[in-house]
């Protein structure tokens, strides 16, 4: 059975990982590893009739890291998570899911301005 | 100042957020996680004036009667059948929407009113049975320009 944590996830954060603060409400910050995941995002809207260009932040975070660090699912929604030079909020997230199981694998963060 | 529309929309996220049994209550989200369920969202969506003849006989900036048409979408999911989960809090928001008392104060009648248009609903599976019902609600209220 392949470990896909050992063999696959934490090679790929030690690679392209960049150092990240989590906090949730009155819990401080925690250190964790992600991997920022801002991608381009074009709005279409006013009726199709004009595009808003712009980016959707977005970051993966190991799932067993959260766990072993006292984050739990709970804590997700209106976290803020700071890296590679800015503070967002989350405002979603995505379960990625993973051949070992759904707590072993990753979650996507999607992300908003910190007002 | 006074915006009617926007006190509409204001008071309609209060109303629903205060439907039994729903958990999470947004205007205009449109990501959520099955971890949010139930949920209601409120989208601001469409307005018109009524009549295009109407315009015509009068100069710019008279009062006209709009029409809004806010969407509702509730969503769940359930274990069991989640047709009847939302049947249940389609018949809170209905009553809920109906019979407010802010609501209609804003709307002011006879010239204003709120009916219920109707509905439609999506399903699918996912960790279980999910599903979501879009109401459609008409508010009709008088629109001033003099007074935004």
């Amino acid at each position: 059975m392949i470990d896909y944590s050992a063999l696959l996830y934490d090679p790929v954060f030690a690679e392209l990982g960049v150092e990240a603060t989590f906090s949730a409400g009155t819990a401080g910050e925690v250190a964790i590893t992600v991997i920022d995941d801002t991608r381009a995002k074009t709005a279409v809207v006013g009726g199709a009739q004009m595009e808003v260009r712009s980016v959707g932040p977005g970051a993966f975070a190991r799932i067993p890291e959260l766990d072993g660090k006292g984050i739990s699912r709970s804590d997700y929604l209106d976290a803020m998570l700071t890296f590679n030079g800015r503070a967002w909020v989350v405002r979603s997230y995505e379960l990625r899911g993973s051949p070992n199981g759904e707590d072993l694998g990753l979650v996507r963060f999607l992300l908003k301005e910190d007002t | 100042m006074t915006d009617v529309r926007e006190q509409i929309l204001a008071r309609l996220l209060e109303v629903v957020a205060a439907i039994p049994g729903i958990r999470s209550a947004y205007r205009n989200n449109v990501d959520l996680t099955s971890e949010q369920l139930p949920a209601v969202i409120v989208f601001d969506s469409d307005e018109e004036t009524l009549t295009a003849d109407f315009l015509s006989k009068h100069p710019p900036g008279s009062n006209s009667v709009v029409q809004m048409t806010p969407e509702i979408v509730i969503a769940e999911q359930t274990v069991g059948q989640v047709g009847s989960a939302l049947s249940v809090m389609r018949r809170e928001l209905i009553k809920g929407v109906l019979f407010d008392p802010q609501l209609i104060q804003i709307v002011r009648p006879p010239n204003g009113t709120i009916y219920y248009l109707n509905c439609q609903t999506d399903v699918g599976w996912m960790r279980s049975m999910h599903g979501a019902l879009l109401a459609h609600f008409v508010f009709k209220y008088s629109l001033k320009p003099a007074d935004l």
